[in-house]
């Protein structure tokens, strides 16, 4: 039974709750949920995105009016009364399944306004499913399956390139120089088993046929193997004019080791970034394969055109003491744009924000990347993020195409043995 | 198939499975010993790797050289383990495979974190120009030898008959065979349980150490790099017999050359498929294991 006082002091909390919850319609903190491995063998992926999603909040919430960005000028987001931005990291550690519970609490236990991530395309395949259960956005900055924004979700985006453009650019790349007279007839597909890999070398599989090439070794290879030497052996015996690798940090770094010690110099190297655009990756084996190629979504470079890209890449590195790459780069790119679309909503309601970034459209010149703009199509992939080929040379990343883009001539084949 | 990649595929996948014999040998021994399963085997080997590295970052010593260094630091580790953790987990009443597991299984989780922690998450290599056989690899018709694994295969080699030799010849190996035949009974002759246990962590934790060293050489570190590696250690116990020392050194072997051929065979990615074969086709003559007595 409840008596006069206590019903009189629970009546006092309710309003008390109403009040504030009346109150917090203008937040002070906008919560982004960031789902990255932190943990295991691609934690150092994870804690580089960390960094990257720093400087983003760093250009949010402070005014840096020297940027030439969405959300730089003012600080906070002003559709929202100047509320922060907060990122809340969970640690997947690569693992689908454990990518769906972290997105699962950072929704229902800490109230995350949208999610970020993954880096590992089979766990944003299970993360942007428990995304689009709730109701709330999933920005993909750095998965590039193609199948990821095939499957009807109404709240998956992504800003950036898929495998299935970046692999075009690749094969443009390959038919310009047939064109120019050089020896390009066969390739040798060398993928890892998950979703990145298997989509990936199904892309490459499929062009190659359409546009002439053949294939001479197609090898799906298991994901942090301790030994790659059978692997290898195979793709020095097919010998092809072009290695094309898709490929995580752990297991390129193995695979040019692997090739140093079973003699193999392969001709040419047109890699699906990964690990192959890692510092850590070109630290430990860059200069045994000089001259490779690389599709990103991003190229240094372009700080020579735009300044804004230099000045992000500095804030980066200061804290990081790397360059940006194709990663951290996307990461970056993504945050910012989430913001931004967060802001546009003048809401923390998933519905609004999912409006909001549906009708996104952000001219390439005001990122930091070589993209024409940024608006999302029905599917919710952004068809106009054009990729780069980069070349590793001399100690850094040269844009070698396409011809708009580029600052150097590719060197081809890699090495002239 | 050609002879030439035959014949490159057996060297790869005996070079290999010398390396699987040496991780796996300590994960033996000690479950010889003393009945438990030591569920941090692969982080041992990991902290050894950045012992290595830390030694030639630091010292600047060739990674060669940094070996005796890392297996004695990984003795003390081993040790330690025993008389900080499973020492006390063995006091348990009941259920007390349980609690072992439990308690090596937290103590992996907890070296893996601090490693995280203190080493941070970057993939390290030793450095090329401190390294006297990295990357070197020499020729015989056709076939490459890479001579990092060629030298690492035979410290293998040299540390299964010295650890042969400490089994048969030595006091302490007396010891260590009468603990592991009856625990109970050595006491009656003043043999100290708890020194022998101390002592067969120590060496257990040694030659994963001596492995995790010689794959330094050529292998990326990080704090994860062992998971792959003692998922194969415990294959290779299993399928040698639980607590043979010589069982690891013959499975060993069989996981590499499996491993090696099946990929060959099949597509690469079920390489894997090979070995869990190989053991399921022991499992069914033998359940013990090749060379098990239990």
């Amino acid at each position: 039974m409840l008596s006069r006082r206590e019903f009189a002091g629970g009546a006092a909390a309710l309003a008390t709750a109403l009040s504030t919850g009346a109150r917090a319609q203008a937040p002070q903190e906008v919560k982004i949920g960031a789902l990255y491995p932190l943990s295991g063998a691609s934690a150092q992926i994870g804690n580089d995105a960390k960094t990257a999603f720093e400087t983003a909040v760093d250009i949010i919430n402070n005014a840096h009016p020297e940027l030439d960005l969405p959300l730089g000028k003012e600080p906070g987001l002003p559709g929202l009364g100047g509320a922060k931005i907060r990122v809340i990291y969970a640690d997947h550690q690569g693992d689908p399944q454990k990518g769906r519970a972290e997105a699962e609490r950072l929704i229902t236990q800490e109230k995350v306004t949208a999610l970020v991530g993954t880096y590992q395309s089979a766990v944003a395949a299970t993360v942007s499913q428990t995304a689009e259960r709730y109701g709330v956005p999933f920005l993909s900055a750095d998965n590039s399956s193609p199948s990821l924004h095939r499957r009807g979700l109404k709240y998956f985006f992504r800003a950036a390139a898929h495998d299935e453009m970046f692999s075009a650019i690749m094969f443009d790349f390959l038919d310009s120089l047939k064109k120019k007279g050089q020896k390009v007839e066969t390739l040798a597909l060398f993928y890892e088993d998950t979703i990145f890999g298997t989509d990936s070398s199904n892309v490459q599989r499929k062009l190659a046929g359409e546009r002439g090439y053949k294939l001479v070794a197609d090898i799906k290879y298991r994901a942090n193997s301790p030994s790659l030497t059978a692997e290898v052996q195979q793709l020095k015996a097919a010998n092809a004019d072009v290695l094309l690798p898709s490929s995580y940090t752990t297991d390129s770094i193995l695979l040019v080791k692997t090739m140093g010690e079973l003699g193999y110099k392969p001709k040419a190297i047109l890699a699906q970034a990964a690990g192959f655009s890692e510092q850590t990756f070109v630290d430990a084996v860059g200069k045994q394969v000089e001259n490779y190629i690389t599709r990103g979504s991003f190229s240094l470079d372009l700080a020579r055109k735009r300044p804004t890209v230099g000045k992000v890449n500095e804030m980066f590195k200061a804290k990081s003491g790397r360059d940006l790459n194709d990663n951290t780069a996307r990461e970056f790119m993504a945050l910012l744009l989430l913001a931004e679309a967060i802001d546009r909503a003048k809401s923390t309601d998933g519905a609004k924000i999912r409006e909001a970034l549906a009708t996104t459209n952000i001219p390439g010149e005001k990122t930091i990347m070589p993209w024409k703009k940024v608006g999302y199509a029905e599917t919710g992939q952004n068809n106009d993020a054009d990729p780069v080929l980069l070349q590793y040379t001399g100690g850094k990343f040269l844009t070698i195409f396409p011809e708009q883009a580029a600052v150097a001539e590719a060197v081809w084949p890699m090495s002239k043995s | 198939m050609t002879a030439q990649i035959f014949l490159q595929i057996v060297a790869s996948g005996l070079l290999m499975g010398l390396i699987y014999a040496l991780i796996a040998v300590g994960l033996s021994l000690i479950f010889g010993l003393m009945d438990v399963v030591n569920f941090a085997h692969g982080e041992f080997m990991m902290l050894a790797m950045y012992a290595v590295f830390g030694a030639v970052v630091i010292i600047g010593i060739d990674p060669l050289m940094a070996m005796p260094l890392a297996v004695a630091a990984l003795f003390v580790v081993g040790a330690t383990a025993y008389l900080g953790v499973v020492q006390h987990a063995m006091r348990a009443k009941a259920n007390i495979g349980m609690v072992q597991i439990f308690a090596t299984f937290g103590l992996a989780v907890l070296i893996r974190g601090v490693s995280q922690f203190l080493f941070t998450s970057d993939y390290r290599n030793v450095p090329a120009e401190r390294n006297l056989l990295g990357g070197k690899t020499i020729e015989l018709g056709g076939v490459f030898l890479p001579l990092p694994q060629l030298v690492g295969a035979g410290i293998s080699v040299l540390a299964f008959v010295g650890l042969w030799l400490l089994i048969t010849r030595t006091d302490f190996g007396k010891a260590l065979e009468a603990t592991r035949e009856d625990a109970g009974a050595v006491a009656l002759v003043g043999i100290d349980k708890n020194r022998v246990f101390t002592l067969g962590w120590g060496l257990g934790a040694s030659l994963v150490g001596l492995a995790g060293a010689i794959l330094a050489i050529f292998y990326y570190i990080h704090p994860d790099v062992a998971a792959p590696f003692a998922l194969i250690a415990y294959v290779t116990v299993a399928l040698g017999g639980f607590g043979s020392v010589f069982g690891a050194l013959v499975a060993g072997i069989m996981v590499g050359l499996a491993e090696a051929l099946t990929a060959t065979i099949l597509p690469p990615a079920l390489k894997s498929v090979g070995i869990y074969a190989l053991y399921l086709g022991v499992l069914f003559i033998r359940p013990k294991g090749l060379f098990g007595s239990l």
